[in-house]
């Protein structure tokens, strides 16, 4: 089964022009100093700087999502159990052992780590569709299950997480400060996808996203390939958790697992940005947190859901007529105007 | 005793409703082989439909049935032909488009009603039959009713009928079908529309069960792709019995374990066939595959 994730342009460019590990991180640098231009413009600004907050870290949840989901080809929509397992966990570190969040991000991100080689396991034995449906369900009994549990999670009425401004307790009067955090930890994200895209795991995902079973008959092992492949994709949201957590301070199941807003969410930022490249979701969510953003503000003052029913066009329009993504038609433009200068 | 018969039956009638929502995904799904995540929609279209031809018609809602199904079919096939026949072979792209017609049905009725809900329940739901002293609501015993006879029904059109065995075909293999001079295209378009329009069905005899609201699709989409895959793919028996399964399931883990627990122990037990016989209960071995392949 293949998807329409496939980067031909990016992989053809390797081939030409063969860069070195340096040259492909300083390209990546400068992309991001781009994506950083916003917060200087605008740091006094406290409603958009809360805006890029927001979009900066969605941009590295997608990135995250999009190791598996883009390229190893996974349809995850159960990511929202990691992204909560990790908050949780910073909080209870947080609140009930006093450990500061800087370092409660581990033991999340192990967590999380945890729980998804133990989902996966049994379900990465269905493909495509399947598997989609099958987190999904898997996100919603862990939706019922952190309502139920209420020693864990404090049940439907959540956790409230006190303000106290200082940064040993990831709290800051100013939103500047998140905004930057978010940022790094989207830089990060983006790091660590160029690494793991050159990689032996990379390649070997990507093998598995193209073909499966010619994979296996390759003599990769796949169930071990698309585990480490989701441990590292669920590592990296659990640690967006646990930011997602000290920022927003007020957690409860619905603002963790409401499939739209959080699991699927992910995936839609990456198939607007581009599945499986590595910049995509980062165009993606500094796109569509913004403009979600705008129109709730604007259509959604006049018409309840005004601004969910452009976004529902977008996303439909997007998977008929923009499958790549933006980077990916970008990079398709790109190569077939250096294709006519250099015939 | 007597509570153990009273929650059998409560467990049947909710199995009746899931399995009338099932028959149309189960169609969707498992012939046309679109993962629709908007059907819970469809339903709740349908149901707003039937309270608008209800509350400004004044035509009662199990006469409004034969208005709303067929606007259904047509809307179905519209939606087939400009969103999801351009993507029949593409999956993971089904699921964006039709997770975004979700959010576009959802916030549209949103819109328009201005998030007031609605409800036509007073009038009918109150009948109540009893009978040995237990005790079963009049609406929902039509809905078991519909059920049943739609299974049948749809059983009888697939193996009598000629358009029933070119779906039948498709399902075995599309490929081959269309070298017996079977227009594939065609077959999806109607049986696109006529899963929409069993949603319709489901949907108008729901609407005096239910408050309305635009998010009440979310109930059943989960619950209907775990009936149909519990099921089997493609099976009208597998989607009827399926959903009285899981109707007995959270009926009774409801009662017996936790009623917070009722949902998540029938997904955990979704989730379980899904892994261990992913062809599910009565669907054939392998069918869960075939049609996912790229054939064109």
């Amino acid at each position: 089964m293949t998807t329409n994730a496939a980067p031909l342009a990016e992989a053809d460019n390797a081939r030409t022009r063969p860069t070195t590990l340096l040259s492909l991180v300083a390209r990546y640098a400068g992309l991001l100093m781009l994506a950083f231009v916003p917060l200087i413009v605008m740091w006094n600004d406290p409603y958009w700087i809360n805006i890029l907050a927001y979009a900066y870290l969605f941009a590295a949840l997608a990135g995250a999502w999009n190791v598996i989901g883009g390229f190893g080809g996974q349809f995850s929509l159960g990511h929202g159990v990691f992204f909560a397992i990790g908050a949780y966990t910073v909080a209870r570190f947080y609140l009930d052992l006093g450990v500061t969040p800087w370092l409660a991000v581990f033991p999340a991100a192990a967590l999380a780590t945890v729980a998804a080689v133990l989902i996966s396991w049994p379900t990465f034995r269905l493909r495509g569709p399947f598997f989609a449906i099958a987190t999904m369900a898997i996100n919603e009994v862990c939706f019922a299950l952190a309502n139920y549990t209420e020693r864990m999670t404090g049940g439907p009425r959540g956790i409230l997480i006190p303000f106290r401004a200082g940064f040993s307790n990831m709290i800051f009067a100013e939103r500047w400060k998140y905004a930057l955090l978010t940022f790094g930890f989207m830089c990060i994200v983006v790091l660590i996808t160029v690494l793991l895209r050159r990689s032996r795991l990379g390649h070997y995902l990507l093998a598995i996203r193209e073909d499966e079973d010619a994979s296996r008959a390759a003599g990769i092992d796949v169930l071990k390939v698309k585990l480490v492949g989701m441990a590292v994709s669920a590592a990296l949201t659990g640690i967006g958790g646990g930011i997602f957590a000290m920022y927003v301070r007020v957690l409860d199941p619905p603002t963790l697992f409401t499939l739209p807003d959080i699991g699927v969410k992910f995936a839609l930022i990456s198939l607007i940005g581009g599945i499986g490249t590595i910049m995509g979701p980062v165009v993606g969510a500094l796109l569509i947190v913004p403009v979600e953003n705008f129109l709730r503000g604007t259509i959604g003052g006049e018409i309840p859901g005004g601004h969910l029913i452009v976004l529902g066009i977008v996303f439909v329009c997007a998977s008929l007529f923009l499958k790549r993504g933006i980077v990916g038609a970008f990079t398709e433009i790109l190569h077939r105007i250096r294709n006519r200068t250099r015939p | 005793m007597e509570t153990f018969f009273n929650i059998l039956i409560s467990g049947i009638l909710l199995g009746g409703i899931y399995s009338l929502v099932s028959i149309g995904l189960n169609l969707i799904f498992g012939v046309v082989r679109i993962v629709n995540f908007a059907q819970g929609e469809i339903v709740m279209l349908a149901m707003y439909a039937t309270y608008f031809c209800t509350t400004y018609l004044g035509i009662n809602p199990y006469i409004a049935l034969f208005l709303v199904a067929p606007l259904m079919f047509l809307f179905g096939a519209a939606v087939q032909r400009i969103v999801l026949q351009p993507l029949q072979n593409e999956p993971m792209m089904q699921i964006f488009a039709t997770f975004g017609l979700l959010i576009l049905f959802e916030n549209s009725v949103l819109a328009l009603t201005r998030g007031e809900a609605h409800s036509l329940s007073g009038a009918y739901s109150s009948m109540v039959i009893s009978l040995f002293g237990l005790k079963a609501s009049g609406v929902r015993i039509v809905v078991f009713l519909a059920a049943t006879g739609i299974a049948f029904a749809l059983m009888f059109f697939l193996q009598n009928t000629m358009p029933g065995k070119a779906i039948r075909a498709v399902i075995q293999d599309r490929q081959s079908a269309r070298l017996m001079g079977i227009n594939v295209e065609r077959t999806y378009l109607l049986t696109f529309g006529l899963g929409t329009a069993l949603a319709g069905v489901a949907g108008a005899l729901l609407t005096p069960i239910y408050t309305l609201s635009p998010y009440i699709g979310g109930n059943f989409i989960l619950a209907a792709f775990a009936v149909v895959v519990l099921g089997g793919l493609g099976s009208v028996p597998g989607a009827y019995f399926g959903g009285l399964i899981v109707g007995l399931i959270e009926s009774f883990s409801g009662y017996y374990v936790d009623p917070a627990l009722k949902q998540a122990i029938w997904f955990i037990i979704f989730v379980a066939v899904l892994v261990v016989r992913p062809s599910g209960l009565m669907g054939q071995v392998g069918a869960e595959e075939v049609g996912l392949r790229e054939q064109s």
